[in-house]
């Protein structure tokens, strides 16, 4: 026979794992720490990456005026400012991430409560079936 | 009112019924859209402009995920710009790359805007985009939708560059770069639009969420009233007054469009019917988990019901003055006394 309280919390937990439990289940495997230090590091990576490139472009686009002025800059001071808005981007990039990924893990662990509360239920049920046969 | 909200009621079970093929059938003609609209304006790669290749791509965003279209929209602008300067495309790629990297990966699920925004702009209502989203979304929803504002102008910028594009010595590549640079970064009207679509955003954002009657209804018209006075200060002053009646045409329909989504509920996502599957010991589950229909909050009538009318009342229309009714009821009753 049907058990159709038992199908509808299993719908429940399917339709949650199908879809946002997804990520939630994925980011259980990782202790907090762990999960956003990895963040951390994978976005410090990509702010490096994007500042690489624009001073690139900035250094193609002044190209003339470098080459031009090539044995009297003052590389001292233009290093420092690379350095500096470098050490900025990354502090703002790694604080961000470190806030943001934070909250997103808290949030998901609480997500995951609800579905663990729901399986409990389910275990139960099941063992109220086994009993009955 | 009636009849529209019956009509209302019909699409969204025929939307539940049939989202399995509906939304494929959207995404279809979105990438279908999509994909003309960057031919028509870059196509310069004859290969990419035949409809069977157009067909194709469409229907493998169709059912793929969104970024899947994203992915091959850029793909397709870029080997555009490749067929003709090779150049140019590195300068794409570049600043794709900078977009992605600082600022688009942390915005996952927003992806699509950053396409939407440019090809909205080519349908000449790029306003719809910040209504919405500032309807539905949070004010995080700026930072996608500046990225498609860079994207569109940054092509417009490419597409001038192309016709000026002659030698192929180090002087003319570093001179078509100077200029593409100069062009995207001196762009006061990109600049402009950018600040004036973070700001409906936030204007619609925070009028969407205080808590008066109407306030997603008045939050869509200060959006689209934002975007006007907005967008005709900035074309004043970059003495661009030809562009303000197109303007006002596109904004005005972007928030009739805009209302036409919300009246169909902003949750027909949230509407939609799932697919479940599963198992026990016994059986197999196909399950489709239809969810019930909620009234939002402000929408909610208070009813009076007496037990001696009820039958009169029984099909009377949601919206009738029953409320009106029963406090002009008790009005009576406290002059009685």
């Amino acid at each position: 026979m049907l058990n159709f309280k038992k199908i509808r919390l299993m719908t429940k937990l399917a339709v949650y794992e199908n879809k946002e439990g997804k990520e939630d289940i994925y980011l259980s495997k990782y202790y907090k720490q762990d999960y956003v230090r990895l963040q951390v590091i994978k976005s410090i990576i990509s702010a490096t990456i994007g500042y690489i490139l624009i001073i690139t472009m900035i250094g193609f686009y002044r190209m003339e005026h470098l080459i031009k002025k090539a044995v009297s800059l003052q590389y001292k001071t233009i290093g420092g400012y690379i350095l500096g808005f470098y050490i900025i981007i990354i502090t703002i990039y790694g604080l961000g991430s470190y806030l943001g990924y934070s909250m997103k893990y808290d949030a998901s662990r609480k997500k995951l409560a609800r579905y663990f509360k729901l399986l409990k239920r389910m275990e139960k049920i099941y063992k109220e079936s086994t009993h009955e046969y | 009112m009636l009849p529209l909200l019956e009509l209302r009621e019909k699409i969204k079970n025929f939307y539940k019924q049939y989202d399995a093929y509906l939304v494929p059938a959207i995404k279809f003609i979105f990438a279908f859209i999509a994909f003309q609209a960057i031919n028509k304006e870059i196509g310069y790669d004859v290969r990419f402009k035949s409809i069977p290749i157009v067909f194709a791509l469409s229907l493998l965003s169709a059912f793929t995920p969104s970024a899947i279209m994203v992915l091959l929209a850029a793909a397709i602008a870029i080997l555009h710009v490749f067929f003709i300067s090779p150049i140019l495309s590195i300068i794409v790629i570049m600043v794709l790359m900078i977009l992605y990297l600082l600022f688009l990966r942390y915005t996952p699920n927003q992806g699509y805007v950053v396409l939407a925004v440019p090809v909205l702009f080519l349908l000449k209502m790029p306003y719809f985009i910040p209504i919405l989203l500032g309807l539905i979304s949070t004010p995080v929803a700026m930072v996608p939708t500046s990225c498609g504002v860079i994207v569109y102008f940054l092509f417009q910028v490419i597409k001038t560059a192309v016709t000026t594009q002659t030698g192929i010595s180090v002087e003319d590549i570093m001179q078509l770069y100077t200029t593409v640079v100069d062009n995207l970064i001196g762009n006061k009207q990109m600049i402009m639009t950018i600040a004036i679509f973070a700001l409906i955003i936030m204007v619609t954002y925070s009028i969407r969420k205080m808590s008066f009657d109407y306030a997603f209804e008045i939050s869509i018209l200060a959006g689209g009233l934002t975007s006007i006075l907005g967008f005709l200060i900035s074309y004043l002053i970059l003495n661009k007054s030809g562009q303000i009646l197109g303007m006002i045409v596109g904004t005005i329909i972007s928030t009739g469009l805009v209302f036409i989504v919300h009246f169909f509920e902003l949750t027909l996502d949230y509407s939609r019917a799932e697919h479940a599957r599963f198992e026990d010991e016994v059986y197999y589950y196909y399950v489709k988990a239809v969810p019930k229909v909620t009234v939002t909050v402000s929408q909610v009538n208070v009813k009076h019901i007496n037990s001696s009318d009820v039958k009169s009342r029984e099909f009377s229309e949601p919206d009738t003055d029953e409320t009106e009714e029963y406090f002009n009821y008790d009005d009576d009753d406290y002059t009685n006394f």
